[in-house]
């Protein structure tokens, strides 16, 4: 009898063919160590933007006196935006058209002269109006005209002299202040590195079952569980790398503060782990290479656009966030995000167990519909 | 160990069913150590099922499979170190060179000091020890699927189809390699589509078809107890040759030369043809006058319509 079913020096050769194989593939490498780089630095290049932005923002100054220019420059002096002037004689809608502006300010003609009777007659009723030609398919205009409204609110209370009744003080539910990418870094690790599982473990599996490789494996002394934990340990190391890599860029390029502690390993081995699982049961389920690839497509294009990966889960319909909750990726991007931005070591344990749970399953089912031999009946 | 040790393999009755169809149907038979045991037989015939159930891929529909002494449906570790596997249409890891691909074979049977030097040297792929597999011709390859099937130094070696593919210069090679392992007194169970070959290597040959065994003895036996016949061939460039022929009563037919053959039962028969085609004033370039070789009693027993007269032959083995 064989008693021994986990043989760690055949589990060892499995791991360098495997690495051997990989870096001598240099697209595979270049895809899967550079894709979710480049993801990483086109995201939080839109990010890094949103968070501290100052809008262009152009006037048109149909007055010329000195209280529109001190309007102007006041509005500048709130350090939100960067003021253009537009030229007097210029029509603003088409002019806005012309040059793909999204919001024109327009400071009406005798605008000082209403401002000075308003001041002599002390009638504040009526306000002098601003017109705002906006861009209603632009997207930001909103938070634009937003912040524009308080920038004016707070021009219009300094002037009237009086102090404001209620003022608010934001806090946040986090230690520190976060910005966006900091929570958009580990939604990517979450999602590279089962991407890279799934498909790694179809895509090779697939390809040594048909050409017979798998068949031949089966006359040797390798059993299916070293098989497995040779695929798990693979893309481990994997992952590892392409997780060190991605972090290496977002502390480089953005400076994110992200906290690095072992849930960060738990999490990454977990995801491998169940991704991996899935990977070969797919393998087995489907046979043919191509309809593999096509379930695995199947299974991840909602995970990862419903997970909570690009955008908060919250963000989606009451139907679609039940969804969410049974999808495992899910359970890795809030435990990922509870460990490293949230530090909420209560919040981690709670995912890791969920996904643990499911890649426990899907291992066993792994390993029990895995058949080396290649036998259908 | 049992006493059937003495044979390195024992089928009692083996059958596989694919649903309706009976791949390999009720066969029996033993090869002892040391023996060259060839399966002959057409596309489909059950050769790859059988060997696949013996070194233990699939498992049998029903009967008993002992390999060195042991069950192959419950003793698979025990067994699998001792023997090496050639499957049909061997392949390999596309970017792993010929040395690495013997270093990893080695490790899977945990061998502590392999001789990769000796089975690159043994099948002649020394000067292509740093090429990936994938930029291995077909023969290469098959040959690295030899050398892979011998690290571990098993006792049976099992090689389905080894020559398909391979040029007539390779598969000449590729027998000098098994020849070899013969004299080293290896158990080869191999299969084949091609006549030479068995007739070359076997001690003993099988031929199956639709998962049955016809006929099995030594190439010899087989071609002795079969070849009751002998072929004339006549090059010639006299259409009438043909004609007086088959005036005589046989049935001459054209070969892919487009020569004559007849086949003849009385050796008297080809100096009866030769005075008739002299008398006849027609004159031939050529005459071969052979005994029947395994390719003919390979098609003679293969060939459908003859086996519906030839029932016997099921029952005498
Ligand atoms: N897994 C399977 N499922 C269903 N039918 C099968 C399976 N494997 C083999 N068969 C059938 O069993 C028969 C024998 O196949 P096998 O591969 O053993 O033939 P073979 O003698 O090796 O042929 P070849 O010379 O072409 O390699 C064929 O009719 C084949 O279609
Ligand atoms: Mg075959």
């Amino acid at each position: 009898m064989n008693l021994q079913i986990i043989h760690t020096n055949i589990i060892w050769a499995n791991i360098i063919v495997s690495i051997k194989s990989f870096y001598r593939e240099k697209t595979v490498v270049f895809f899967r160590i550079a894709f979710p780089v480049i993801l990483i630095l086109v995201f939080g290049t839109i990010f890094m933007e949103r968070d501290n932005e100052i809008f262009e923002l152009s006037i048109q100054d149909l007055d010329q006196t000195t209280s529109s220019e001190q309007l102007a420059a006041a509005i500048g002096l709130s350090k939100r935006f960067k003021i253009t002037q537009v030229s007097p004689d210029a029509d603003a809608k088409q002019y806005a058209r012309d040059n793909k502006l999204n919001l024109i300010v327009i400071i009406p003609k005798n605008f000082e002269m209403s401002l000075i009777e308003k001041m002599a007659d002390d009638n504040f009723e009526t306000p002098v109006t601003l017109t705002k030609i906006y861009d209603p398919g632009s997207f930001g205009v909103t938070t634009k005209i937003g912040v524009l409204d308080m920038v004016l609110a707070k021009i219009n209370q300094e002037m009237s002299g009086k102090p404001p009744l209620i003022a608010s003080e934001p806090v946040s539910i986090l230690k520190k202040k976060y910005r966006f990418i900091e929570f958009f870094v580990p939604g990517i690790i979450a999602m590279a590195v089962m991407t890279a599982s799934l498909f790694g473990t179809v895509n090779v599996n697939a390809e040594l079952l048909q050409k017979g490789v798998i068949r031949k494996l089966s006359t040797t002394p390798i059993t299916r569980i070293d098989w497995i934990l040779s695929n798990v340990l693979y893309q481990f190391i994997l992952a590892v790398v392409s997780t060190a890599v991605m972090l290496l860029v977002s502390y480089a390029v953005f400076s994110v503060s992200l906290e690095i502690n072992v849930w960060l390993v738990v999490f990454v081995a977990l995801d491998v782990f169940a991704f991996v699982g899935l990977g070969m049961i797919l393998t087995r389920v489907a046979r043919e290479a191509e309809s593999a690839s096509a379930a695995a497509d199947a299974l991840m294009f909602p995970m990862m656009f419903l997970s909570g990966t690009f955008f908060p889960v919250e963000m989606m319909p009451e139907f679609l966030q039940t969804f969410a909750r049974i999808l495992p990726l899910y359970y890795v991007n809030e435990g990922l995000r509870a460990a490293m931005v949230a530090v909420d070591h209560a919040a981690a344990l709670k995912s890791a167990l969920i996904i643990g749970a499911f890649a426990s399953v899907v291992f066993v089912f792994g390993i029990m519909i895995t058949n080396l031999g290649g036998e259908t009946t | 160990m049992t006493k059937n040790s003495e044979y390195a393999i024992e089928v009692n009755n083996l059958t596989k069913r694919y649903k309706d169809l009976s791949a390999v149907d009720n066969i029996s038979f033993t090869v002892e150590r040391g023996e060259v045991f060839a399966l002959l037989g057409p596309n489909g015939a059950g050769k790859t099922t059988t060997v696949e159930i013996l070194n233990t891929i699939r498992k049998p529909t029903s009967g008993k499979v002992i390999l060195l002494g042991m069950d192959v449906t419950e003793k698979k570790y025990d067994i699998i170190p001792r023997i090496g596997v050639l499957p049909q249409g061997f392949s390999s890891f596309d970017r792993i060179t010929v040395k690495e691909t013997l270093q990893y074979y080695s490790r899977l049977f945990c061998r502590k000091k392999p001789d990769i030097q000796g089975l690159m040297k043994l099948v002649n792929l020394k000067d292509k020890a740093g090429v990936q597999y994938k930029n291995l011709s077909g023969g290469l390859k098959q040959r690295l699927g030899i050398a892979v099937a011998l690290v571990n130094d098993p006792e049976i070696v099992f090689l389905d189809e080894p020559t398909t593919g391979l040029d007539p210069l390779a598969r000449r090679a590729m027998w000098e390699v098994l020849w070899g392992l013969k004299k080293k007194g290896k158990t080869l169970f191999l299969t084949t589509h091609y006549m030479e070959e068995a007739e070359f290597l076997a001690d003993t040959v099988a031929i199956v078809k639709k998962g049955k065994i016809f006929a099995m003895g030594s190439p010899g036996d087989l071609i002795e107890s079969n070849a009751d016949y002998l072929v004339v061939m006549l090059k010639s460039v006299d259409e009438t040759v043909f004609d007086i022929v088959k005036k005589m009563g046989f049935s001459p037919g054209y070969d892919s030369h487009g020569d004559i053959t007849v086949r003849l039962t009385h050796a008297d028969d080809v100096r009866r043809i030769l005075n008739a085609v002299r008398d006849g004033g027609a004159s031939f370039t050529g005459l071969n006058v052979r005994k029947p070789n395994l390719e003919a009693v390979f098609l003679k027993l293969t060939d459908d319509t003859f086996l519906e007269n030839f029932v016997g032959v099921e029952e005498a083995q």
